[in-house]
């Protein structure tokens, strides 16, 4: 834990993710910004702030993956742990490649939840 | 009268006759009465009948011969008395010829029949010359009567002949001239120099020429065209040199040419003649610019058809059940890879069926010889075992004689089958890859409903648990998570409802079935698949069937799943027909049924039961799901639906559905026959 409270972004389209999430995070010692959609968290002033960002693949508009393409592009790295309702394998080696240390397939438990964050922040 | 009088006995009579009519004269040159008697016996040793009479025409001598000849004395016969032996026909020309004579005092004859003594008529000519006195007056006639009953006989005889030759003659032109005028074939008659010397009507319509201006023109220059002329003429010449024929006698086609030089196809024969003088030829002529352009339509239209026969790979055949006679177009022999010269006869054809395929063939000919139409497919099998696949259609007529007879197509179908059948395959590999990708989809689509809820709920309790666990404990917070968690919980509860409402379809709508109807509708969309898998489909629907009330697409769901479930379980089956027969009947008093018969490979009694569950299935491709859907499906219309084994092989699977109510319309849904335990378990759920 570092002394500053790290800033974690929650970016999910589902509603009790935003409201449970953050709770839990702040629980961790993490402060904790949620946000519906990749537009939302783009448009917002939490983006330079954000020490690790907590996303969700599948959303309407951008999905997760394009919103990880999206920061690449504006030279925005920041390490990135995906979650997801979804099972299928296909997708989960693509992101990978892009560099992201983890992918939590919901329900996750708080521990694991704990262990990728650190994870993904030691990695940056 | 042994001869007739010639001329010197002519002579000798009237010399001698002159001196007995004349004694003054007589007694100038001949002395006495015994000059007299010696010209009496001259005249009686003449061969003739002689008389004498006076200017008035009555006799006043005769000599003996005309006495023994007519059997009347001198005294009866004479003055009118010769006239009884006249024949009574000849009689009134015989005076009004004597009187002619005498009135003209010139010498005359006069021919009539004379009676002789016993009777009988000869004819005689009677010469008359009168005999002048010194002064010029006629002071006597004499005669002299010569039998020419014989020549008379000969000349009748001749001019009889003479004229039947003649009526003869006339009536065979008259039939000649008839023949010609009315023949519909030009009929032309040439002399030894090739002119015409006929020319008919028909010929004159068919060449374009009057008859009066070609007879005695040489035909060469009528009616052969210019390049053939040098040709007609070497050869007519050389007929007359040798005898030697090319087209004496012979049916011939050759080219004409018409008055207004257009040259025209016709048929020729040419006959000599029979006479005796110089060769003369007759020529029947036929345009048949008509039949050759027949011909030729007729030829070009079988080239078509046996190239098009050829190029689409089908044959004709015709098949007449009374005799038994089949006949085949030359691309069915090609397609059974036969000598076009072997009869067909079924065993013929029976030679080339494939082994597997008798059952179709054998139904086929039951079909036929109860009159139906039919239409097949069936493979051959090659002596090389090269399979091929035929499609078959035949339709039934009736012959001039009333007799049934079949004319149809042979489709050689190998190619199509072979790549339908890799389609297929490639089809069911799609479908079945569909299938799973679609039950995957929809797995991770409940998966995903799911967990999203789930993620809220592990999420707030681990939450909740860390927030009890601090020190001092946040119990709000902890109050606020649990509160979220039971939320959770509900939302994933809600999830499973929205999924069963989904699946259940409560919304179909009802309407009144006729399931004959769905039936045949059900068999025409599967009848190429069944016939692909080489089943024979009987249907035996009854008439009247009532309507049940229900759900039309799903009940056809479940008679084409039936369908196909008995094709699939006689797939395997090539030891007998592969029969399957669907069938309607009343249950009852209150109920419809419908009966899908198979001969497949039965049903285990040890697995009847489980034949419904979901997830059984004895094939290896199946997922288990048809029969256990099937069954929701019928049950939900208040009906059943049961399998049996058969007495002989296979199975049978019914399905039983009430009657639809007097007056039902079928406006409504499914939801009103539907038992309501699926909408209770809805409610339970919503109120854990």
């Amino acid at each position: 834990m570092t002394n500053k409270r790290s800033l974690v972004s929650v970016v999910d389209d589902d509603e009790s993710v935003r409201e449970s999430l953050p709770d839990l995070l702040r629980e961790f010692g993490f402060s904790a910004q949620a946000f519906s959609s990749a537009e939302e968290f783009l448009t917002s002033d939490y983006v330079d702030q954000t020490s690790c960002l907590i996303l969700d693949i599948a959303m309407p508009g951008m999905t997760g993956p394009d919103l990880q393409r999206e920061l690449a592009l504006r030279g925005q790295r920041m390490p990135i742990v995906f979650i997801t309702a979804y099972r299928e394998e296909s997708v989960r080696p693509r992101v990978f490649e892009q560099g992201v240390a983890e992918c939590l397939l919901k329900p996750f438990s708080d521990t694991d939840l704990l262990d990728a964050l650190n994870a993904a922040l030691r990695v940056n | 009268m042994g001869r007739e009088p010639d001329a010197i006995d002519t002579k000798v009579l009237w010399t001698s006759v002159g001196k007995i009519a004349h004694p003054m004269d007589m007694n100038r040159g001949v002395q006495g009465t015994g000059v007299k008697d010696e010209l009496s016996r001259v005249v009686d040793a003449l061969p003739g009948l002689v008389w004498t009479a006076r200017p008035d025409g009555q006799i006043d001598f005769l000599n003996q011969r005309w006495c023994e000849y007519t059997g009347l004395s001198v005294d009866e016969a004479c003055g009118s008395g010769w006239q009884v032996a006249t024949h009574p026909d000849d009689l009134p020309k015989l005076l009004e010829g004597v009187e002619s004579i005498l009135g003209s005092g010139e010498p005359g004859e006069i021919e009539a029949r004379l009676r002789r003594f016993d009777g009988t008529y000869r004819w005689f000519l009677f010469r008359f010359r009168p005999l002048a006195d010194p002064s010029g007056q006629v002071a006597k006639w004499c005669g002299i009567a010569s039998d020419i009953d014989e020549r008379k006989r000969v000349l009748q005889a001749d001019i009889d002949d003479r004229k039947r030759i003649e009526e003869e003659l006339r009536r065979g032109e008259a039939r000649k001239t008839a023949i010609l005028n009315s023949a519909l074939d030009c009929i032309v008659t040439i002399n030894h120099e090739g002119c015409f010397t006929e020319f008919n009507p028909a010929a004159e319509r068919t060449f374009g020429y009057r008859r009066d201006q070609v007879i005695g023109k040489h035909i060469a220059d009528i009616i052969i065209p210019p390049s053939l002329r040098e040709q007609h003429r070497s050869g007519f010449a050389r007929y007359l040199a040798t005898g030697e024929a090319r087209v004496l006698g012979k049916r011939v086609e050759m080219t004409a040419v018409r008055a207004d030089g257009r040259e025209f196809p016709v048929e020729l024969a040419i006959t000599r003649i029979q006479s005796d003088g110089p060769p003369a030829f007759t020529g029947y002529l036929r345009d048949i610019t008509e039949r050759k352009q027949a011909e030729g339509e007729l030829q070009r239209s079988e080239a078509f058809l046996s190239e098009g026969q050829r190029l689409s790979k089908t044959g004709s055949f015709s098949w007449r059940l009374d005799t038994g006679e089949i006949r085949w177009s030359e691309q069915v022999y090609r397609v059974f890879e036969l000598d076009s010269n072997l009869p067909v006869t079924l065993e013929l054809i029976g030679s080339r069926v494939h082994p597997e395929d008798f059952p179709l063939m054998w139904d086929m000919v039951k079909r036929a010889q109860a009159g139906k139409d039919f239409e097949y497919e069936h493979r051959l099998q090659m002596p090389d075992k090269r399979v091929k696949y035929l499609h078959l259609m035949a339709h039934g007529t009736r012959t001039s004689e009333g007799q049934l007879e079949y004319i149809g197509a042979v489709q050689d179908v190998t190619e199509r089958r072979l790549s339908e059948e890799a389609l297929a395959k490639l089809r069911s590999e799609l479908a079945h890859m569909t299938r799973m990708t679609s039950l995957g989809a929809l797995t991770a689509s409940i998966a995903h409903e799911v967990n999203q809820p789930l993620s809220g709920i592990v999420t707030n309790a681990s939450t909740c648990l860390r927030m009890l666990a601090a020190d001092p404990p946040n119990v709000d917070g902890a109050r606020e998570t649990a509160r979220r968690t039971i939320r959770d919980g509900n939302r994933a509860s809600d999830v499973i409802a929205r999924l069963r409402a989904l699946f259940s379809k409560a919304d179909a709508p009802t309407e009144l079935v006729d399931l004959n109807e769905a039936t045949r509708e059900v068999v025409a969309l599967s009848l190429t698949e069944l016939q692909g898998n080489r089943v024979i489909l009987r249907t035996d629907l009854v008439d009247d069937l009532p309507s049940v009330l229900g759900d039309r697409v799903q009940l056809q769901q479940v008679i084409l799943n039936l369908l196909r479930n008995a094709s699939d379980a006689m797939s395997g089956v090539d030891d007998r027909p592969r029969q399957l027969v669907i069938g309607t009947e009343r249950d009852g008093d209150d109920a419809v049924r419908v009966n899908v018969q198979d001969a497949g490979i039965g049903i285990d009694p040890q697995n009847v039961d489980r034949l419904f569950d979901a997830f059984y299935t004895t094939k290896s491709s199946g997922m288990g799901m048809g029969l256990s859907v099937c069954r929701s499906i019928i049950e939900r219309h208040n009906g059943r639906l049961w399998a049996a084994s058969n007495d002989g092989p296979g199975a049978t699977f019914a399905f039983s559905i009430p009657y639809a109510p007097e007056g039902a319309t079928g406006a409504g849904d499914l939801g009103a026959i539907q038992t309501s335990a699926l909408s209770d378990t809805q409610n339970d759920m919503r109120n854990p």
